[in-house]
C-alpha cells in the first residue's frame, strides 16, 4: 500500500510541520503530568463547520483524518471507492463518562441524548464521512494495542478484494484525569514527562498521551512522497536502515524489545514525542514516513542507552530507504510493519 | 396577558435563550441575539432532529415539563416564542 | 465462504433448538429488566435463564462463548480447531465502554475506585477474549460500528478469508443488556414502554435485548477438506456510509441502497432471486420508514420480509449476527416467523412485512443492517 498523505493532531500541534519542528526539536517536557492536546490545535471553523456539537475525540479524528486527504492532494472525498477504518484502543470514553454524569447528577431519564450519541465509538467516522461526504465503507474498530496494526490489515484486505481503492486509516485516543488515575493503579508512570523507551525495562514508565493520526492509502504500485507501507513478507534485516520501536511503557514489560535491539539496524523511538497510546504505534509510523520523505535521521529524543543499542543518535540528512517499525501487544504478540521509499 | 406574565415570558426567553446556546453548543450566536419569536428549526435556528431531543431533556430539567408526544412537540418547538409560553403555562409552580 | 457453524443465543432462546419453537409458536418473552435497577419504563429481553459466571469476566463475553460454542460444536471444529489459522471478528457496543455506573460514582465522590471493572474491561476486549479462551492464532478484531457491528464483523471475516489472513473466522457479534445505553437511547425519545411493533403504523420505538449471534464462516477447500459438503455461504457483503447525520438515517435511504447493491452484485444476484429479507427493523419511526422505502424500491412491494426485533428487542452489537443467524435458518427450514408486533400497514411506508409464518422458496436472503452514525451493511445468504 502506498502512502498518499497524512494528517496529525498530537500535543505539539496539528500537521506534518507541527511533526517536523517536533523530531527536529526534540523531547520537551509535558506541561503537566500527560500529553495533551491542546483546545487551540482542534480550531478550525472550515473544517468542523457542521460540529458544533462534537467532543475532542471527532474533532481530533475528523481533522487528522482531513489533513490526510488534503496531503495527498487527491480528489477522492466524495467517492465510493474510499474507505475509512478508526481504530481506537479506547474510543470517546471521556464522553462516556460525562454521560455517566448525567445519570448520577440527573437520573435514568433525564440525561442528554447529544453527550450519549457521542460516546459511542463509531461517532468520530460519521463525523469524518460527513467532512468528506464519502458514501463508502466506514468502520470503526477497538483492539487495544493492536488497533492500528489490525486496522492497516483490513485496510490491506479491502484493497485486495478492490472494496476499495483508497481507504483512510488512523487511530484517535484521548487522556483525561481520570484514565491518569487508572494508568498509575495499573502501570508507572514517569514522574519527570519523560519515556524512556531504550531501558527497555521490565517495569517501564509512561507518560499518557492523546491524539488523532491518520493515513490516505492507495493501491498505487509506484511509491509517492511517504513510500509504500508492507505488513507481510520478508522479516529479514537485510536492508534494513531503522527499527522503530514502540516502547512507550505502557504494557508492562518491555525486556522483549532486547532482542530487536540487537538484531543490527540502527534503533530509534519517538514515543517521548507523542506520550504513551495503545494505538501509538500510528503515531511512530508517521514519524517513519516523514523521515523517508525528508531522506533525514532525526535523533532519538530520549537516549538512556544501557543496553548500548545502536541509537540514532543526531539528526543527519542521508539517503534512507527502509524502516520497520516493531510494537509488542498486552500478550508479548509481536505486530510489524515496514516502510519503504520510493527509491528503496 | 397582564403585565406580569408579560415580564414572566421575557425572563423565560431569556433563560431559554441562554439553555439553548450553551447545551446546543451553537457557535457564533449570542443568547441575546436570538429573536424573541426565532423560528428554531430549518431555516431560522437550524435546529435540527437531536437538538430537538436535547430540548426535551432541557425542558424536563430545568422546569420539569414533560414532552412525550413529538407530534405536539413540533407545535412546541416552533419558535422561542412558542417554547417560551408552553414553559410558562405548563411549568410547575 | 462458507458457513459452516452457527450459535445463538437471545430473548429468544439459549440456542438454535429454542429459537426456531418460539418462532414457530410466535411466542416472545420481554419484560421489565431484572439485570439492574432502573426506574425507566421500557420493557427488554433478556435471555432467559442464562447462568451467568461471578462477574469477574464481561456478561458479553460469556454470551459470545455460549453462542461461539454451539457454532464451533456444529461445525464440527471441536477437536481441530487449533490445527486452523482461526481468526476472530466480533461486533458489541457495550464490551467495549468502560462505563460501569459504580466505578465512576466511587471514582466521582472519592477521588479512587476499585479496579475490579477496570480488570474486567481491560480483559473483555471481545474479539481478543474468544482468541484467548479457545487459544487462536490468526487476527482478531473488535468491530464498534454501533447496531451494524455483527454485519461488518461478518463482513470483516469474509475480507480476511479472500485475503489469505487466515482459514476460518469465527464471526458475528455479541452485546449485553445494560442500564447505560437503555438511559441512552431512551434520551433519544427512540424507546418503547410497551413490546415493540416493527413497521407498524402503530409503532412507538424500539426495545432493547441482548445476546450473541456468531457464525464459523471458512474457506471452501478447507471444509472440503475436512470432509464435509457445503450447505450455506455468505455470497455478498456491503457497506456504505450515509454521511448525513449522527443519528437520524439519510431520509432518501440512499446508502442503504448501495449497500445492498454492492452485496447482491458481490452475490452475482439480482433483486427478484431474493427470497426474503431479514430487515434491520428496529420499529422506530425513522429506521422503519426509511428502510421499508428502500426494500419496496429495491425488491418490489410484493418482497417477503420480516422483523426479527419483536423476538429479541434490539440487540445493538449482537444484531448483525443475531440476525445472519436467522436468516439462514429461514432458508435452511423452508419457513420464515410472523414479523411479530406488526398488525396494520402504515401507508406512508407502503410495504409490509409477514404477518404469519410463510413457506419461503427459493436459495438467497439478505440481512440488513442500519447503524447509529449513518452506516449500513448487507450480507447476501446462499443456499447450495
Amino acid at each position: 500500500m502506498n502512502i498518499a498523505g497524512i494528517g496529525i493532531v498530537f500535543n505539539r500541534g496539528r500537521g506534518l510541520p507541527a511533526l517536523e519542528k517536533a523530531l527536529e526539536e526534540g523531547w520537551v517536557p509535558p506541561t503537566a503530568s500527560r500529553y495533551s492536546v491542546s483546545d487551540d490545535f482542534i480550531k478550525d471553523r472550515v473544517i468542523l463547520k457542521e460540529m458544533r456539537r462534537a467532543d475532542t475525540f471527532s474533532k481530533m479524528a475528523c481533522l487528522a483524518a482531513h489533513d490526510a486527504v488534503a496531503d495527498s492532494g487527491l480528489s477522492v472525498a466524495g467517492k465510493s471507492s474510499l474507505g475509512i477504518i478508526l481504530a481506537s484502543a479506547l474510543g470517546p470514553y471521556v464522553t462516556t463518562f460525562r454521560f455517566l454524569d448525567d445519570i448520577l447528577q440527573y437520573g435514568d431519564a433525564k440525561v442528554s441524548p447529544t453527550v450519549f450519541s457521542h460516546s459511542v465509538h463509531n461517532a468520530a467516522v460519521s463525523y469524518i464521512a460527513l467532512c468528506l461526504q464519502s458514501r463508502g465503507p466506514t468502520l470503526t474498530i477497538t483492539q487495544f494495542s493492536q488497533s492500528f496494526y489490525q486496522a492497516l490489515l483490513l485496510a490491506e484486505a479491502w484493497m485486495l478484494e478492490d472494496r476499495c481503492t483508497h481507504v483512510l486509516v488512523g487511530s484517535a485516543e484521548q487522556c483525561d484525569d481520570i484514565l491518569e488515575y487508572v494508568c498509575r493503579q495499573k502501570i508507572h508512570l514517569a514522574e519527570d514527562g519523560k519515556i524512556e523507551p531504550f531501558l527497555f525495562s521490565e517495569s517501564p514508565k509512561a507518560v499518557p498521551g492523546e491524539g488523532s493520526v491518520f493515513f490516505l492509502l492507495d493501491k498505487q504500485e509506484t511509491s509517492g512522497k511517504y513510500g509504500k507501507i508492507s505488513i507481510h513478507g520478508d522479516n529479514g534485516v537485510q536492508g534494513l536502515d531503522m527499527y522503530l520501536l514502540e516502547c512507550s511503557g505502557l504494557t508492562g514489560d518491555e525486556a522483549v524489545y532486547r532482542n530487536d535491539a540487537k538484531a543490527g539496524p540502527l534503533i530509534s523511538s519517538y514515543t517521548p514525542l507523542f506520550g504513551s497510546m495503545m494505538s501509538g504505534i500510528g503515531f511512530s509510523c508517521a514519524a517513519a514516513a516523514l523521515m523517508l520523505k525528508n531522506q533525514r535521521y532525526y535523533a532519538a529524543p530520549v537516549q538512556s542507552n544501557p543496553h548500548n543499542a545502536p541509537l540514532c543518535g543526531g539528526h543527519q540528512s542521508a539517503p534512507l530507504n527502509t524502516i520497520r517499525c516493531i510494537s509488542y501487544g498486552c500478550h508479548n504478540e509481536k505486530m510489524e510493519f515496514t516502510l519503504k521509499h520510493a527509491h528503496g | 396577558m397582564d403585565e406580569h406574565n408579560e415580564q414572566e415570558l421575557a425572563e423565560i426567553r431569556k433563560v431559554l435563550k441562554e439553555l439553548l446556546v450553551t447545551n446546543l453548543n451553537l457557535e457564533d450566536i449570542e443568547p441575546e441575539q436570538i429573536k424573541d419569536d426565532e423560528i428554531l428549526f430549518g431555516q431560522g435556528l437550524g435546529l435540527d432532529s437531536l437538538d430537538a431531543v436535547e430540548i426535551v431533556v432541557l425542558l424536563q430539567r430545568n422546569f420539569g415539563l414533560e414532552v412525550k408526544d413529538m407530534k405536539e412537540g413540533k407545535k412546541i418547538f416552533y419558535s422561542l416564542d412558542t417554547l417560551a409560553r408552553y414553559v410558562l403555562e405548563n411549568r410547575k409552580q | 465462504m462458507v458457513i459452516s457453524g452457527m450459535g445463538v443465543v437471545s430473548g429468544c432462546g439459549n440456542n438454535v433448538h429454542e429459537t426456531l419453537d418460539n418462532f414457530s409458536t410466535g411466542c416472545r418473552k420481554g419484560g421489565p429488566p431484572s439485570l439492574f435497577k432502573t426506574d425507566l419504563p421500557y420493557p427488554v429481553f433478556e435471555v432467559p435463564g442464562f447462568q451467568a459466571g461471578d462477574g469477574t469476566v464481561m456478561r458479553t463475553f460469556e454470551l459470545a462463548v455460549a453462542a461461539a460454542n454451539e457454532a464451533i460444536r456444529e461445525s464440527g471444529l471441536e477437536n481441530t480447531l487449533l490445527a486452523h489459522r482461526v481468526g476472530v471478528c466480533l461486533g458489541t457496543t457495550v464490551a467495549s465502554q468502560l462505563n460501569d455506573v459504580d466505578f465512576y460514582r466511587a471514582y466521582r465522590n472519592t477521588g479512587s475506585a476499585p479496579m475490579h471493572s477496570v480488570d474486567r474491561y481491560l480483559n473483555g476486549n471481545l474479539a481478543g477474549a474468544i482468541q484467548q479462551k479457545f487459544h487462536l492464532s490468526g487476527p482478531a478484531c473488535t468491530v464498534v460500528n454501533a447496531c451494524s457491528s455483527g454485519t461488518d464483523a461478518i463482513g470483516v471475516g469474509i475480507s480476511w478469508l479472500r485475503a489469505d489472513m487466515c482459514d476460518i473466522v469465527i464471526c458475528g457479534g455479541a452485546d449485553e443488556l445494560n442500564r447505560v445505553p437503555l438511559c441512552g437511547f431512551g434520551s433519544l425519545g427512540i424507546v418503547s414502554d410497551s413490546l415493540c411493533k416493527p413497521f407498524d403504523k402503530d409503532r412507538s420505538g424500539l426495545n432493547l435485548g441482548e445476546g450473541a449471534g456468531i457464525l464459523i464462516i471458512e474457506k471452501e477447500n478447507v471444509l472440503r477438506k475436512r470432509g464435509r459438503e457445503k450447505e450455506f455461504c455468505i455470497s455478498g457483503y456491503g457497506l456504505a456510509a450515509d454521511a448525513y447525520h449522527l443519528t437520524a438515517p439519510r431520509p432518501d435511504g440512499s446508502g442503504l441502497e448501495a449497500a445492498l447493491t454492492h452485496a447482491m452484485n458481490e452475490a452475482g444476484i439480482s433483486p427478484g432471486q431474493v427470497a426474503f429479507i431479514n430487515a434491520h427493523g428496529t420499529a422506530t419511526r425513522d429506521n422503519d420508514k426509511v428502510e421499508g422505502d428502500v426494500l419496496a424500491r429495491v425488491f418490489g412491494s410484493k418482497v417477503q420480509f420480516l422483523s426479527t426485533k419483536g423476538y429479541t428487542g434490539h440487540t445493538l452489537g449482537a444484531a448483525g449476527g443475531l440476525e445472519a443467524v436467522f436468516t439462514v435458518l429461514g432458508l435452511r427450514e423452508g419457513w420464515i416467523p410472523q414479523s411479530i408486533g406488526f398488525e396494520n400497514e402504515d401507508d406512508e411506508i407502503g410495504i409490509a412485512p409477514v404477518r404469519e409464518k410463510t413457506i419461503i422458496n427459493g436459495n438467497y436472503a439478505v440481512s440488513t443492517s442500519l447503524a447509529f452514525g449513518g452506516n449500513n451493511s448487507a450480507i447476501v445468504i446462499e443456499k447450495e
